[in-house]
Formats: structure tokens, sequence, C-alpha cells
């Protein structure tokens, strides 16, 4: 019943997203009724939605989708969350934030309403598409052909909280791009416009960015401390088409500045639109289709990737192709001097496009090879660390001192003293570099980061006076996140360097000394959970006789899909994390890994720091 | 300066970005990147012992054993050939005998390899399409496994 209410509602917001497309010749309709459509459009769709939640949570097994991803014993929060925990129910999702983004725009926009509408056509385009897709290749309403008692249950590694709340962040954050998509559009088709879309792009653009760096950040996160995904960052295929979207909208955003200078390239900001939301529909492709090899991927199939190849060519081709034949002809002298913010930020397009560009290239270079050469291969982290990092460099180089430079100038206020503290810098890292283990990328790494930290501080300091009002904290604010990357910056330098690894055979009562402390294995026991069996080794930390916490690496049975899965144990701490995996017992005595991850909370903060800069830019003064 | 010299500056340090990054890629690809193979592909090309590869098949039944604590030992199989793997560390959760499994490491001799990553199945559905395309190539195919 619920399922048969679902998929009438989803049926339904589809057709009204239909009526919506028709031409004003055919259907006219005042902008008062175009409206009322469009947001029962939203309500219904997000209520089919809410009937899958609901089939979840009351454990409906009539439903095919209920059948294979839930199971009755399951705690209530994975039954929610087991909603968009597999495929067809996460697109479901993903068409039910494209029209919640249009709806929020409708409410918003100051636009006026002629352009309003063409916005929410092609945002309700793109409903449809995706809509037909869900509809015919991945319904999340079919109906069980026969008749169970109990589901199959959902796959135990995904039976985390954090399951909750990275991909639906992740994809507020990849949806988000349609509607600056769906903006750029319409700015292509509508002539004679004042400056409002790009007010709005900029908004809406950060909004996303914003987003889809919190859904990174998360993912990151749940990778560091689930075993076998291989660490906060893996340079896997999944991770690699997170990434790009993110570099592109980053280079978004920062061309979106140029209107303060009244610098804008119209041409440009329609262009990295365009390319930020097919990104993301590729992105959705390669991961779903089953192309690429990867980790993080689960049950694909091959019809929905061509499905999903065609959406990816209708949009993009066709945003593509409007862009060629309406591109904005409006002649805008840039005001390009060797060192000025307009050309710092057209270098920083540049690099940006070029690390797009190449991490695309990575991730596609193995399907390229097998259909050419019919040989298989995988491309990891080492040349993503090789070229993709250097690339990146002399942007970080010049994040540190871009947001201090002027548009018309060349001139840097009080250059001396950005130049004195450079080199008093270099000389404490060096020598910091000589005495500690030296590195050379973890010298660069290390340069690099406090650097632009140290630059940001003193540009704030010379040029703005403090004072508490949220006036002085905009003004600070691209100094704020450039901060943040900095802080980033030495943490992924400290924490994938100076880690050190340490495997022991250790025996309840033993003791061993990790980095001058000590960890004592108290016990071991079993306990019993909701829907799985949970065995924790209790190691106390001791540091100078003194017990400072207890660290539970473990394991978890879970009997519904008799699987095992390994859950780490970790110390946080502001400046190092201990991480211990437990591994094989024989004859009580149990094998386990510690790792001495320094420094790896300076990730989490820098990505905080990113995240509540954007935050910032978007509200109101 | 004048402001074209500035220009002509600013668009050769594009030119020299752009350069640097293709010959960074070029070099790399040449460098990085690892060829992933059957077992009966292993034996069929000559594959140098200095080189990273992947292998991918079926864990062999009763081939698992246990050396150590952390020391393991058995044999990767696409119900041809079969590689004998040595692996030292903490196997996957989902690692058991009988699924998929695909191994990372350098070559001893031509029949074992010393692994330094090991990968198993991520879910009861899932297998690399390569490996799945492989293995209905020889008729392997679990009907099963979707």
């Amino acid at each position: 019943m619920i399922s048969l209410i679902g998929f009438f509602s989803l049926c339904l917001s589809t057709i009204f997203s239909f009526v919506l497309l028709m031409p004003s010749s055919i259907l006219y309709m005042k902008i008062k009724y175009f409206l009322f459509i469009f947001r029962s459009s939203t309500i219904l769709v997000c209520i089919s939605f809410l009937s899958l939640i609901l089939a979840y949570v009351t454990s409906d097994f009539s439903n095919f989708n209920v059948f294979q991803n839930s199971h009755s014993d399951k705690p209530l929060i994975y039954k929610i969350t087991g909603a968009w925990g597999n495929h067809e129910g996460s697109i479901l999702f993903w068409i039910c934030m494209i029209s919640i983004y249009g709806f929020l725009y409708s409410l918003i926009s100051k636009s006026i309403n002629d352009f309003k509408i063409i916005v929410l056509k092609i945002q309700s385009a793109l409903f449809l598409i995706f809509a037909l897709f869900v509809i015919f290749t991945s319904n999340p309403f079919l109906v069980n052909s026969v008749l169970v008692k109990e589901g199959l249950g959902l796959n135990p590694i995904l039976q985390d909280p954090a399951l909750a709340i990275h991909p639906p962040v992740l994809y507020l954050g990849y949806v988000g791009f349609s509607l600056v998509f769906s903006i750029a559009i319409a700015s292509l088709l509508r002539d004679n416009l004042d400056q409002e879309w790009i007010r709005e792009t900029r908004k809406w653009s950060m909004i996303s960015w914003g987003f889809l760096t919190a859904g990174i950040a998360l993912g990151s996160f749940w990778a560091y401390y689930e075993l076998g995904w291989g660490g906060w960052w893996f340079w896997d295929p999944v991770e690699n088409i997170s990434l790009m979207p993110w570099i592109a909208g980053l280079a978004l955003v920062h061309s979106l500045l140029m209107i303060r200078g009244e610098q804008v390239i119209e041409k440009w900001i329609v262009f990295l639109s365009i390319l930020c939301f097919s990104l993301s529909i590729l992105g959705t492709f390669l991961v779903r289709s089953g192309i690429l090899t990867s980790v993080h991927s689960f049950a694909s199939d091959a019809s929905r990737g061509l499905f999903i190849l065609l959406i990816f060519f209708l949009t993009t081709g066709f945003g593509f192709l409007v862009f060629l034949i309406k591109s904005p002809s409006k002649k805008n002298d840039l005001n390009l001097l060797l060192i000025n913010k307009t050309s710092a930020l057209l270098i920083n397009n540049i690099l940006m496009m070029i690390a797009v560009l190449t991490i695309l290239l990575g991730t596609i270079y193995p399907i390229i090879i097998e259909v050419l050469t019919n040989t298989r291969i995988s491309v990891g982290g080492p040349y993503f660390n090789s070229t993709v990092l250097p690339i990146l460099l002399p942007g970080f180089l010049l994040m540190s001192i871009a947001p201090a430079l002027s548009w018309q100038t060349n001139k840097i206020k009080k250059f001396k003293i950005y130049v004195i503290s450079f080199l008093v810098l270099s000389c404490i890292v060096a020598l910091h570099s000589y005495f500690t283990n030296f590195n050379s990328w973890g010298f660069i790494g290390l340069i690099l980061s406090t650097w632009i930290i140290i630059a940001s501080i003193i540009s704030i300091v010379l040029r703005y006076k403090f004072s508490p009002t949220m006036q002085y904290i905009k003004s600070i604010n691209s100094f704020i996140a450039h901060i943040g990357v900095g802080v980033m910056i030495i943490g992924i330098t400290f924490s994938s360097i100076y880690q050190k690894e340490y495997n022991f055979n250790i025996a309840v009562g033993e003791e061993v000394t990790v980095d001058n402390q000590v960890l004592k294995l108290e016990k071991i026991q079993i306990i019993e959970e909701k829907n799985y069996q949970s065995l924790k080794a209790n190691f106390s930390l001791e540091k100078k006789d003194r017990i400072i916490s207890y660290i539970e690496p473990g394991k978890n049975y879970y009997p519904v899909s008799k699987m095992i899965t390994t859950e780490a144990g970790i110390y946080h701490d502001w400046f190092k994390d201990i991480y211990i995996t437990l591994g094989n017992e024989n004859n009580n005595i149990w094998f386990i890994r510690v790792y001495i991850n320094p420094l790896v909370s300076f990730i989490w903060f820098g990505f905080f720091i990113m995240i509540f800069s954007s935050v910032i830019t978007v509200i109101k003064k | 300066m004048s402001l074209r010299f500035q220009r002509l500056i600013l668009i050769l340090i594009t030119l020299v970005m752009f350069s640097t990054a293709l010959l960074l890629i070029l070099f790399n690809t040449k460098q990085n990147i690892i060829f992933f193979y059957t077992p009966t592909e292993l034996l069929e090309n000559n594959i140098s012992l200095d080189k990273k590869v992947r292998i991918g098949g079926y864990v062999k039944e009763s081939s698992f054993t246990t050396k150590s604590l952390n020391e393991y030992e058995f044999k990767i199989t696409d119900n041809a050939n079969e590689i004998l793997v040595f692996y030292e560390g903490i196997l996957p959760d989902l690692f058991r005998e009988g699924q998929g499994a695909v191994v990372e490491g350098f070559l001893n001799n031509k029949n074992n390899i010393i692994a330094s990553i090991v990968y198993a199945k991520h879910d009861e559905n899932y297998m690399p399409a390569s490996i799945k395309k492989e293995l209905e190539k020889n008729n392997q195919w679990k009907k099963n496994y979707k």
C-alpha cells in the first residue's frame, strides 16, 4: 500500500514536470499556476521518497527493494538510512533533491518572472529525465513476487551512523550544481539580462560547493575509521569523481569573485557551471555502471550505466550546444597585469582546470586502454600524487597572497613584510627539516602550509581593523578559507609522511610500548548487540604511569549476512591519532597493528574551516 | 613594465604550466600504472619480476593456510590456472575461500606472488567488471551473482 502511494506520487510528479515543459504557445500558464504545479511536483516526489522510508521503517517486505536491503532486526536508524543505502533509493533521493533545489529557488529568487520560469523549466527537464530513469530502470517500488517474512539485510559495512549523513550531504552538493546549470543555461537563452543571475549563480554554487566539501569530508572520515577502505584518501575512482566537480566548483566560486572587480567573464562562468554539473553526472555514470573497479562501488548494472551515459550526453551535449550557439557576446576588457587579482584568479582557474583534466585522464585512462589494447590496468595513488600535487603547487603558493592583491595595480601594500617573513619562515622550516628526518615532500608541504597561514594572518592584521562584527568576518572570509587549506595541508603532509606503523603479537595482560606510551591489552570481551555480535579488545593507553584513555578495536559478526567487519579503535588527540586494528588470534595471542598518525585532526579542522567560510559567504549581512 | 609585456609573461606562465602538466602525465602513465591479469594471462605473458601487478580471480577452495598469526598463503584461480600468493598483514573482512579477490604485489617467480595488498569482493553482489567478463568468457560465472 505504501509502495503504491509512493509510486503513484512519483508518476504524478513526473507528469506534472512534463506539463511544465509545454511551450507557452500550446499551453499558456500564468506564473502563479506555473509555480503551483512546480511546487506540487516537488511535494509529490517528497511524498514518494517519504513513503519509501516508511516502507523501510515498517519493514514492508512486499516491496522488493526493502526485501533486498533491509531486515526487521536492524536498529531504527539503519532502517531509515537503508532507504538510500542502495541504488534505487539513492537515485530517488537524487531526483527528490533536484526538485527541492528548484522549489527553494522559486521561493528565494528575486529575478524577473520570465527568467525564473526558464530556470525552473530547465530544472524540471532535468527532473523529468532522471525521474524516467528511476521509473524505467531503477524503480524502488517494485513488488516482491514471493511472500516473505524476512528481508536479506543491509550490507554490514554500511551499518554505520555515517550512512545517515554522508550520502545526503554529498548529494546536496552534487545536485546543487543542477540548479547552477539551469541558471547558466537560462542566462544563455535570454538576452539583455542584468547581473542578478551572476549573483544567484554565486550564491547557489557556494551552497553546493559547501555541501560537496562537507560530503567529501564526511566520506573521508568514514573511510578513515572503517578498515578496508584505504584510509582518508585513497585516490579511488569514486573519490576522484567527487574531487573533479569539487575542483571545478572551486574554480567557479573563484571566478565569480571577479564580479567585485567588475571583471567578470560571463562566458567562462557559464562554461564552468555547465562543466560542474556534467562532472557530477559523469561521476554518477562511472560509479553506477560498474565500468570502473572501485573499492566503494556496489552492485551495478550495465543497462543502467547505458541509460546514465545517455542522460550524460543529453544534458552535457545540450548544455554545451546552447553555450556554443548563444555564447554571451559582451566583451569585457580584463585588467590583466602581471600580479594583480584578476591575473591571480585567472592562473588559479587555469591550474584548477589542468588538475581536473589530469584527474579525469587518470580515472578514465584504464577504460581507454582496455578499449584500445584489451589489457587491463589500474591507475592508483602514485600516479595522482606525482601529477596532481605538483600541478597544484604553484596554486598553493599563489593563494597565500592572492586575496591581498589589488584589482587595479600590480603593487602590494607593505610588500617588504611579506618577503621578510617568508625568508624567516623558510629558514625555520629548513632547520626543522634538517634536524628531523628530511623528506622533500614533507619540506615542501610544511613550508607551503605554514606560509599560507602566516601570509593570510599578516594580511588580515595589516589590512583590516579588528571589530567583532559580521562585516569584519565577511571581509576577511577569503583569508579564513585559505587558512583552512593551510591547516589541512599541514595535516595531510604529516599524516602521510610521518606515519609510523607497528605490528605486535599480544596476549591479555601484556603490554607493549609505542612512541613513549604503553598499550596494555586489558581484556577481550564479547557483547551481544541488537543485530550483531561484537568482539572487543580493550586496550588501556598509559602515559607516564597514568591511564589516559581506553582504545577498543574489535570485530563485529553479522549473523544475517554471515559477515565480519573489522572496526578500528582510534584514540584522537589534537596532535596524533593512535589507530589500532585487531587481526587474528591463535592460542590466545592476538595480532595487532598500531599506527601513529600525526596531526590527522588538522585535516578535519581544515575541512571545518573551509565549510565555515562557505557558510559565511552565503549568509547575508 | 609595459602592459603588453606583463600579458606576454602571463601567457608564457600558462604555457609553461600546461607543458609541465603534460610532461608529468606522460612520464607518470609510463611509471605508475599497474597492469591487471588473470592467472592464465599471467602465465601466457612474460612479465618482468620488478613490475607491480594485480591478479584477480577466485580464492581456491581449501588452498588457504595460515603460516603464522599474520602470514598467509593461498591460491588465486580462474579455474584454468592458479597462482600461489604469499601475504603478510591483516586480510580484508570479506576474504574467504571460493570468493573473488584481487591481489597486488611483485612476482616472486612465474607462479607465485608476494602480495602487498589483498582486495576482497565488496559485497555479495559485487565483482569487478573486468574479472566478471573474464569469468563469463570461461563459463565459470555463477549465475546467482548479479
